[in-house]
């Protein structure tokens, strides 16, 4: 099992593209033997097709010119239970969870007897437990004879679980080793280049009661984090805090889609939301003061390019990130509501972002942070309440739980 | 050369080429057909008052059905609220007795009323039964036109007419003319305002932002606060009202009465004129007035060339193609 680790932007997803065939290299060669399966970052299933239509998708078992349905029951059960995959063919693949879907993809990738097994991302939105069951499977692929190449962010699973590792940053292969003979520190300064950016330290505050839903505290000077695997009525939670705290600093999960228009100038994005209040003269939308407000944004954060009529499309996803969290704390907001702050950005913006709440949180503002990644629940928070299954546990503070328990009370544990 | 001019090239080059093949199939001469097109928009200064009458008759349901696009809404209704706006204008003139400085402010703003009232309810119904906008504003058109012609053949009759039209309005009412004997009147340079205030509504206006929002970042508009059905109902409101003003000058420009015939479905080609003009009020002037000159100049190919009608419609349908093709063409030259 090979590991390809690096920053986003780095060219990972590309590099990964152009072997398995979905770009054209501009320049170069590529070598293979045999045939690539690839497992993407974000699924490519049809979502209204069962299981066994989408694992067989173009290779259907034919009896004259209908789908000989029997037989391709069968292949994928064998399929299925030859790689330790339960799935039920019959399911739509719209009614499973993510976990699952995964499960699909992999065995359409496997259903072509591939020789190289390629997978972007796959552990980014897993819980810890099924993190495990993913690579104990994986494991058993690679012993069979399959090579497999993941790429990842999570440098705790390459150490565990890969032998080997290549780094990458800025388009080039800056490093090769062998997983046993390095550390997870030696990784981490290969992918960024230098030393790890540090996030500000959490200062002294006095916590006191600001928001309360249901069994939910949010104090001001403190951060909750409300971890939990995806799918567990974090959205629901999200949007009905969002109704009642309406002036509340708003950083949105899907931020292509929730937080930014994406043909729109950074000055322009940067107002959205406050359109009827901060950024309007009578019926004049006030550009100035949104541009004057995305200049002190671009400084405080570090955003590249340094130009306020960028369109924000243009920009990395590090970079629009930083925009949509300067936004939801600009002018000093009582109290902001996070969904996964960094997820998918690279780990010098990842650390800004973090440094930026974590001093909001030491000015006094209550932030509630719903997030699927434990390292950034244990990184920001104060006190940790878990979700699942559309219920919210109790609140622990951070010093009073470990990571284990967390992740088990995440798969459901009581 | 740039890529652009080189694409303006293959463009020509193509509606002159698959264009003369067609007019020599149907025994006409290209050159002459051609020749004919262009001086019959150009040649002199009465074709040319009369091209920019087209360009003018398009540019308003044009800027109607681009504000619509702009809200991510697609308003196929443009004809029907240009019955509308027409129908008040018209039913309202002939019985109106007033200074042209007033009546004709009041006349275009009902019809603007009345073309608006026509969107809105589109738009009402998108945001309290989300009813999709395109089925209902081309439903609304056939209502639009049926509704008319029951009025003006019976009840809105004018007793001296022979077709079904109202009385023919009083002169003060008209619009002045531009050009002497001609039907250029002060429509254009309305519909130029109108143009202009379009664009800063959009550009400069929190209304405007919010607008936009909503059609290219429906979620994100949302979030940010913005109610969608609200954005439905103003902009399928403004979207119909400059139509309907666009009704009424007709009325009060050209036919002087309303005639249930007063479009010859521009309302129609205007969606196409938005679309060339990608939706931005400034370039769907200068869309609006090559579809004047094609409009025109069919005429004058039709009667100077002998070209038969349908090949009119050929070269037309050719113009169009490579106007909506021209990213492509240009993305294809390029290479």
């Amino acid at each position: 099992m090979h590991a390809l680790v690096g920053e986003n932007g780095a060219g990972k997803s590309t590099l990964a593209n152009v072997a398995f065939g979905g770009l054209h290299p501009d320049a170069g060669t590529i070598e293979r033997t045999g045939t690539i399966g690839l497992v993407h970052q974000h699924f490519e299933l049809a979502e209204r097709l069962r299981v066994w239509e989408n694992v067989l998708l173009g290779r259907e078992p034919c009896r004259f010119w209908t789908i000989d349905r029997e037989q391709a029951h069968a292949r994928v059960r064998e399929l299925a239970t030859r790689h330790g995959l339960e799935v039920d063919p019959d399911a739509a693949v719209e009614t499973l969870p993510v976990a699952v879907r995964q499960r699909v993809e992999l065995l359409r990738e496997l259903e072509r007897d591939p020789t190289v097994l390629l997978l972007d991302e796959p552990t980014a939105t897993l819980a810890p437990a099924e993190t495990e069951a993913l690579f104990t499977t994986l494991t058993q692929l690679a012993e069979r004879g399959i090579a497999i190449l993941i790429i990842t962010h999570k440098l705790a699973d390459v150490v565990r679980f890969t032998q080997r590792v290549t780094v990458m940053r800025a388009g080039r292969i800056v490093a090769r080793m062998e997983t046993a003979q390095t550390t997870l520190d030696e990784i981490a300064h290969a992918m960024v280049g230098g030393d790890l950016p540090q996030v500000a330290a959490r200062t002294a505050t006095t916590p006191a009661p600001y928001l309360s839903f249901q069994d939910l505290e949010v104090r001001s000077g403190e951060i909750v984090g409300i971890a939990g695997v995806e799918g567990n009525g974090q959205t629901a939670l999200f949007d009905a805090i969002a109704q009642i705290v309406p002036d509340a600093g708003i950083i949105p999960q899907d931020r292509q889609r929730e937080a930014l228009v994406l043909g729109w100038s950074i000055a322009d994005n940067v107002a959205l939301g406050r359109q009827r209040t901060r950024y309007r003269r009578g019926i004049v939308f006030d550009r100035k003061t949104a541009r004057s407000d995305a200049i002190s944004i671009i400084e405080r954060f570090d955003v590249r390019p340094r130009s306020v009529d960028a369109p924000i499309g243009t920009l990395s996803g590090g970079n629009q990130q930083k925009i949509v969290v300067g936004r939801a704390l600009e002018g000093r907001p009582r109290f902001v509501l996070a969904y996964q702050p960094t997820r998918g950005i690279d780990i010098g913006a990842a650390a800004i972002v973090q440094s930026r709440l974590i001093e909001a949180r030491n000015a006094g503002c209550a932030i509630l942070l719903i997030s699927f990644d434990l390292d950034e629940i244990f990184v920001l928070a104060d006190r940790i309440a878990v979700m699942y299954s559309g219920r919210l546990g109790p609140l622990f503070p951070r010093d009073s739980i470990d990571r284990a328990r967390i992740g088990a009370l995440m798969t459901g544990a009581t | 050369m740039t890529g652009r001019w080189r694409a303006a090239g293959l463009a020509a080059a193509i509606v002159a080429g698959v264009g003369s093949i067609a007019m020599l199939a149907a025994g006409a001469n290209p050159i002459d057909g051609f020749a004919q097109l262009f001086g019959g928009a150009l040649g002199d200064v009465d074709e040319l008052a009369e091209t920019l009458v087209q360009t003018t008759a398009l540019l308003f349901p044009a800027l109607g059905v681009a504000i619509a696009f702009r809200a991510g809404l697609f308003n196929i209704g443009a004809e029907g609220q240009l019955v509308m706006g027409g129908l008040a204008a018209g039913s309202i003139g002939a019985v109106l007795t007033l200074p042209g400085y007033v009546s004709i402010p009041l006349l275009l703003m009902a019809g603007a009323l009345a073309g608006g009232g026509w969107g809105a309810f589109a738009g009402f119904l998108r945001a309290r039964f989300a009813a999709n906008e395109v089925i209902t504003t081309l439903m609304l058109n056939v209502v639009a036109t049926l509704f008319a012609s029951y009025l003006v053949g019976g009840p809105l009759k004018s007793p001296a007419a022979t077709a079904s039209e109202t009385a023919i309005l009083p002169h003060a009412s008209w619009l002045p003319e531009l050009v002497r004997d001609t039907r250029l009147t002060l429509a254009l340079p309305i519909a130029l305002l109108v143009a202009l205030g379009l664009r800063y509504l959009l550009d400069r206006t929190v209304f405007g932002y919010e607008l936009r929002a909503v059609g290219e970042a429906p979620e994100a508009a949302r979030r940010a606060g913005i109610a969608p059905g609200r954005i439905a109902i103003a902009a399928l409101g403004l979207s119909g009202a400059i139509a309907g003003m666009g009704g009424a000058t007709i009325v009060l420009g050209i036919l002087h009465r309303f005639n249930v015939a007063l479009s010859p479905g521009y309302g129609f080609i205007a969606i196409a004129v938005a679309l060339v003009g990608n939706c931005d009020p400034i370039a769907i002037v200068a869309a609006a007035f090559a579809f004047g000159i094609l409009q025109n100049g069919a005429l004058a190919m039709q009667a100077g060339a002998g070209v038969p009608r349908d090949i009119v419609a050929v070269v037309e349908g050719l113009v169009i193609f490579v106007l909506a093709g021209r990213q492509y063409l240009t993305r294809t030259v390029a290479r």
